[in-house]
């Protein structure tokens, strides 16, 4: 768990009585509120992060509910309307045989969105406590679920682009169901509650834990 | 110093709160907001569920199929299940709850399913979609009903469909088909219903509505027929195929016209005939009208056949009313035989009588008081070519007390009197039994028996020897007169005078002066007497030819007569010619004749062959004997001759009644005319004989 690199206590830029503008990289000295290089505001920690981590992160969970409740598609061909939920979207493609679409869809829609709520209350959580994971995996942590956050807003497009090209009018025709909208609004908070989260805070205190373990 | 330290953590603690708060958890709490808000609504907008019962949910499925008020969806059905004793499907159908109130106790729901008829396709949408469930209720709130009976069909109107609602009553020969359309000048104004038996069973009706608002065109004056099928006539202007409207030609139609104005606007639920045609519903007006019928049943004691349905009824001569069903009826109870009694139930108009209604304020009660009074309904002949009946209100004086029958069953019983059918047929009947009592095949039997005798008379060898005797007599007769002994006679009796001038010269030179003229004078008479009667029998003789081409020409024309028509001869005429024919007498006749003249064939033999005279007095004796027989022989003629007049007489009077100018008539009487004129010569020979009988002897 720890690395060689490492074993060296660190000295942080807070420490320093710096502060890093997070655009360009650049130390100021601590108390400097926009960077003089850049123009970019820079903040030693970002204020009350871990507030709005959880704010954008329970209204991502809010959003999730309705997402799975209500249904993604509808489905209207001249005999008659359908609607899948997305699960039950995935169900019925499994049930046709389309087990790789059925994957990808739990995975995009089911599997990330889980996925990133468990990890970004377990990155919130851990930061300012003792953790049994290393700073270093945390970091990693957050940097997938920054990356793959983007990922989930799949099934929105499958949506968007299904509902805007089957337009046959009497024949056939598919429009976004509300769990879409509410899905995309899941996907855009938890995103934002990745986003508002400052990975800076998962190396604070590092030194006291090390200290505090060697 | 010491009122600081206490104000700095409150504030410290104040500003804390809201300075730690993040902005951005107003996002979880409007989201948090909305989703309960939206949790909320759809909560709070979801209807109540109903529950129609149907007998069949063919196409029926939950989640898809839907509730639908004017086209708008306003339902799902969310479970089909069965009622408890499995005897109709429950379809639970979760309303909107804007229209919930709606759904009351009066809601009608039916299954839309696509329908081709011949006026038009409906219901094609549910073809692709399936089928769904429409309903419809009234606009007035009455609060939610939750279990409903569907229709099997389509209700009449809808619930929102304003207009006038009436009764069609077919007529015979006028068809009520259903969702047939109600035009009026070609625009369809209205729609019939299922048809179905009136309450009292006598007709077929049909519910039927006028939109608005075409219903104020229809009035008391309103007169509706059917227009379904063509028709298709030929007169002076060229044939005529006409027809409403190529569906009404399938499926039937009805039109109407408002005929006469003045009347009273119809009211909803008023009854209105439907006519076979035209004509029919605009003769109706003007026969009957559209006045509450008053109906009231007769029950005949007989039972006859041609009392039809839409026979009169007449009451004192007029027209009041129609038949309007007629049915058997037994009933051992009320009329204490199980006989079939004719109940006949009467639609009278009371308007026809135009009574003052200040006087009776039910049509009824008139009938009640008339009835108190003797008045009584009989079946009598309406025509008497086609037998058909008509029910006759009569005053019968004398009848029996008899009260209407007010608790009749349905209508009012009006007391019935005896027919008078029965004279008509009593009448007619004797007509028949008298023509099939002729007896055609007695008087056949008569002509063929007369025609016999005829024959046997006309062809008998005496009667054919007649004129052969005759004709001996008469040869006989010459014979004798040119004989030279009759020539000589003459010489013989101047032989004879002269011995009796000596005799008288010896006599006169003897007696003298005894009165010799006196025989001269005697003498003289009796030769005078002899000449008479030769004159006589000369005379007679004369006529016998003439008889002979009569009786000739008689034979020969009865001969021609044809048979068949002689067996229109009247029976009695020939019953008589037959008596007479056969009468012994007549069949005598000739024999007698024949003998007779035998008898003076063979004293005039016996007088030729006697030579000369050998004695005048035995040959006169001998002649006054053949006279004598002749006499008798001929005794009979003047009755035969009578009988044969008679025997004219009546065919002449039969013959009278035939035709004057056919062929067997004027056959007939001339042979009639020939039968009589031989009559008339039988008679002047048998008077002539009578007169003079040595006159045959004489040859005078």
């Amino acid at each position: 768990m720890e690395r060689v690199g490492f074993t060296d206590p660190v000295l942080t830029a807070r420490d320093a009585g710096l502060v890093g503008c997070r655009s360009c990289a650049r130390a100021w000295p601590m108390g400097t509120e926009v960077c003089p290089n850049c123009g970019a505001r820079v903040q030693s920690r970002s204020r009350r992060s871990l507030q709005r981590v959880w704010a954008w992160w329970l209204a991502g969970l809010i959003c999730y509910v309705p997402a799975n409740i209500y249904p993604m598609l509808e489905t209207r061909t001249l005999v008659h309307t359908e609607s899948a939920t997305i699960v039950g979207g995935a169900v019925d493609l499994a049930a046709h045989g389309a087990y790789g679409i059925a994957l990808i869809i739990l995975v995009a829609s089911v599997v990330i969105p889980v996925g990133k709520f468990v990890s970004i209350a377990f990155l919130a959580l851990s930061v300012g406590r003792i953790s049994r994971t290393s700073p270093e995996a945390r970091h990693g942590v957050h940097e997938i679920v920054e990356y793959i956050g983007r990922w989930s807003m799949i099934d929105v497009f499958v949506v968007a682009i299904l509902s805007s090209l089957v337009q046959l009018n009497a024949v056939a025709a598919i429009q976004p169901g509300p769990a879409s909208l509410a899905f995309a609004l899941s996907v855009i908070f938890t995103m934002l509650s990745a986003q508002a989260f400052d990975p800076r805070m998962i190396w604070d205190g590092i030194e006291d834990q090390k200290a505090g373990h060697l | 110093m010491s009122d600081q330290p206490p104000e700095i953590p409150v504030r410290t603690v104040r500003a804390s709160i809201f300075e730690r708060a993040s902005v951005v958890w107003l996002v979880p709490m409007a989201t948090l907001l909305v989703a309960l808000g939206v949790a909320w609504q759809s909560y709070s907008d979801r209807g109540p569920v109903i529950e129609i019962a149907f007998s069949s949910a063919a196409g029926m499925s939950p989640g898809e199929t839907v509730l639908r008020y004017r086209d708008v969806d306003v339902g799902l059905v969310e479970d089909v299940s069965f009622t408890d004793d499995l005897s109709q499907v429950l379809a639970s159908v979760r309303l909107e709850k804007s229209i919930a109130d709606f759904v009351d106790e009066g809601s009608k729901f039916w299954i839309v399913r696509p329908e081709v008829s011949a006026r038009g396709v409906s219901g094609l949408d549910t073809v692709l979609s399936g089928i769904y469930i429409e309903g419809t209720w009234d606009s007035v709130p009455d609060g939610l009903a939750v279990r409903h009976a569907a229709l099997s069909e389509p209700p009449l109107a809808a619930g929102d469909e304003q207009g006038l609602r009436i009764v069609l009553n077919a007529s015979p020969g006028a068809a009520l088909s259903e969702g047939a359309p109600i035009l009026y000048k070609g625009i369809e104004v209205g729609r019939i219903g299922k048809p179905g038996l009136s309450e009292d069973g006598v007709n077929a009706q049909a519910n039927a509505i006028i939109f608005e608002p075409y219903d104020r065109i229809v009035t008391s004056a309103t007169r509706f027929w059917d227009t379904s099928g063509f028709t298709f006539s030929i007169g002076a202007g060229g044939a005529e195929l006409d027809f409403t409207s190529l569906a009404s030609l399938i499926g039937g139609g009805v039109t109407f016209e408002t005929i006469v104005s003045g009347g009273r606007p119809a009211a909803d639920g008023a009854q209105f005939g439907l006519f076979a045609d035209e004509g029919r519903a605009r003769a109706s007006l003007f026969e009957t009208s559209d006045e509450t019928e008053l109906n009231l049943t007769v029950v005949f004691r007989e039972n006859f056949s041609g009392l039809v349905v839409g026979a009169p009824v007449e009451l004192d001569g007029v027209r009041i009313g129609e038949v309007s069903s007629i049915r058997g009826l037994v009933d051992e109870d009320r009329f204490g035989d199980d006989g079939v009694r004719l109940l006949t139930t009467l639609a009278l108009v009371p308007s026809r009588l135009s009574l003052d209604l200040s006087t009776f304020d039910d049509p009824l009660d008139y009938f009640v008081q008339r009835v108190d009074a003797g008045l009584r309904a009989r079946l009598a002949t309406a025509t008497i070519l086609t037998g058909g009946l008509k029910v006759e209100m009569i005053d019968v004086p004398d009848a029996p007390i008899e009260l209407m029958d007010m608790a009749g069953d349905p209508y009012p019983i009006l007391p019935s009197t005896q027919s008078e059918i029965s004279d008509v047929s009593a009448t007619a009947e004797g007509v028949f039994q008298r023509i099939n009592a002729l007896p055609i095949e007695e008087l056949l039997v008569s002509a063929i028996a007369f025609l016999d005798a005829a024959e046997n008379l006309v062809g008998a060898e005496d009667t054919r020897a007649v004129p052969g005797d005759v004709r001996g007599l008469i040869g006989d007769v010459r014979g004798l007169v040119s004989a030279p002994a009759m020539q000589g006679l003459p010489g013989e009796v101047s032989a004879l005078v002269g011995e009796l001038q000596g005799v008288a010269e010896d006599m006169r030179a003897v007696t003298a002066a005894l009165d010799e003229a006196d025989l001269v004078a005697r003498l003289q008479g009796a030769i005078d007497a002899a000449a008479a009667a030769a004159t006589g029998v000369e005379t007679s003789v004369a006529g016998v030819p003439e008889l002979v081409t009569s009786v000739t020409n008689l034979s020969d024309r009865a001969a021609s007569i044809p048979l068949e028509d002689m067996i229109e001869q009247a029976s009695a005429t020939l019953a008589s010619a037959e008596a007479l024919f056969v009468s012994e007498d007549t069949q005598a006749l000739p024999g007698a004749l024949g003998t007779a003249l035998g008898e003076v064939e063979a004293a005039l033999r016996e007088l030729r062959e006697g030579g000369a005279v050998r004695s005048l007095n035995q040959t006169l004796a001998s002649a006054e004997t053949a006279a004598a027989a002749v006499e008798t022989a001929v005794a009979g003629l003047p009755s035969l001759a009578a009988r044969i007049e008679e025997l004219v007489a009546q065919a002449e009077e039969t013959l009278a009644g035939l035709d004057q100018n056919s062929d067997f008539s004027r056959e007939a009487r001339a042979a009639l005319r020939d039968v009589s004129d031989a009559a008339k010569a039988f008679e002047s020979l048998s008077r002539a004989l009578e007169r003079r009988p040595n006159s045959v002897i004489l040859g005078r």
